[in-house]
């Protein structure tokens, strides 16, 4: 047959957990350095955005 | 292939935090603005200029501080990070929350196990995606602690903190459930993950009265739901069609 098909798997299982845990955590890290972190300066830097997202804040 | 994907999600990452910014200046930060006038019982304080001086000012004249933040200066200005002003702050705040929330999307794309086909129908999966991180993040747990203006009644910080990431994980967790999962019994599962954080209850203060007047409130509610849905959706879009392209890319046509 000369149709062309794309699989639509992304990458093997192990692989694609592994780098969905891998986005997951940093992810979360970024998420909450801008989002909820203590620091006053993060706070400060953040602050238009963290109301922005419904972040808990103040 | 790790290397790929992540550039994927920081790239639609990037792109929507990019356009959070305008987006927020077009109606959330001119509300917040007028909100921080009644921050400290209706003395308007200048977040602009001298922080200082006003940080001194509000902390003297803040009614009611429930936490030590407040009494230890308060100022939005940013003068002290990096010294690009409190439009700089936002923009550089808007790309590292756009890439970590893309991060999380393609993380959580990939554990529940959604594939984008190239063309029209990854970038429909990717906003359909977008539409659950929104429903997760912001709708979720908005019904028990609302999008926030300075100046709201509030209780402990790390409280709501706790509640809210909680609220965020359940619902990610139960909308996979009540959506993914073919089983009734699932679905089940979905509504009470969804459900349980509000059952228990947010934690709000006993005594909500408020300096900052009600019509701005919801107006602030109604806007901050509707500019993060237009973040999630473009942050979905684009992540769907930038995966379809790794997918295109690592897994090459074949003739079958």
């Amino acid at each position: 047959m000369a149709a062309r098909t794309f699989s639509t798997t992304l990458t093997g299982a192990d692989t694609r957990l592994q780098a969905g845990l891998a986005a997951l955590f940093v992810g979360a890290l970024l998420v909450f350095g801008v989002g909820l972190a203590h620091s006053s300066a993060l706070h400060e830097a953040a602050h238009d955005t963290r109301h922005a997202y419904g972040f808990p804040c103040h | 292939m790790i290397v790929r994907i992540f550039l994927a999600a920081l790239a639609a990452g990037l792109i929507a935090g990019l356009l959070m910014t305008p987006a927020q200046y077009a109606r959330l930060v001119p509300l917040i603005e007028q909100a921080e006038t009644y921050e400290s019982g209706g003395a308007a304080y200048d977040h602009g200029a001298a922080p200082d001086v006003d940080a001194a000012v509000s902390a003297g004249s803040d009614s009611a501080p429930a936490s030590d933040h407040h009494a230890d200066g308060h100022s939005h200005d940013g003068a002290g990070f990096l010294h690009l002003g409190r439009f700089g702050n936002t923009v550089l705040a808007n790309l590292v929350a756009g890439g970590g929330f893309a991060l999380l999307l393609a993380g959580a794309a990939l554990i529940a196990g959604l594939n984008f086909p190239a063309g029209r129908e990854g970038v429909v999966r990717g906003l359909m995606l977008g539409a659950a991180g929104w429903f997760s993040v912001q709708l979720a747990p908005g019904w028990g602690l609302p999008p926030e203006l300075p100046g709201f009644p509030y209780v402990d910080l790390a409280q709501r903190q706790i509640w809210w990431v909680s609220t965020v994980a359940l619902s990610a967790v139960g909308l996979y459930f009540l959506v993914m999962q073919p089983k009734f019994a699932a679905k089940i599962l979905g509504v009470a993950l969804i459900a349980a954080p509000h059952l228990y209850g947010a934690p709000v203060p006993n005594d909500i009265s408020s300096d900052v007047p009600a019509l701005l409130a919801s107006e602030y509610a109604t806007a901050a739901l509707a500019t993060t849905l237009f973040f999630w959706l473009l942050l979905g879009g684009l992540l769907g069609f930038f995966l379809s392209r790794v997918d295109a890319e690592t897994v090459p046509a074949e003739a079958v």
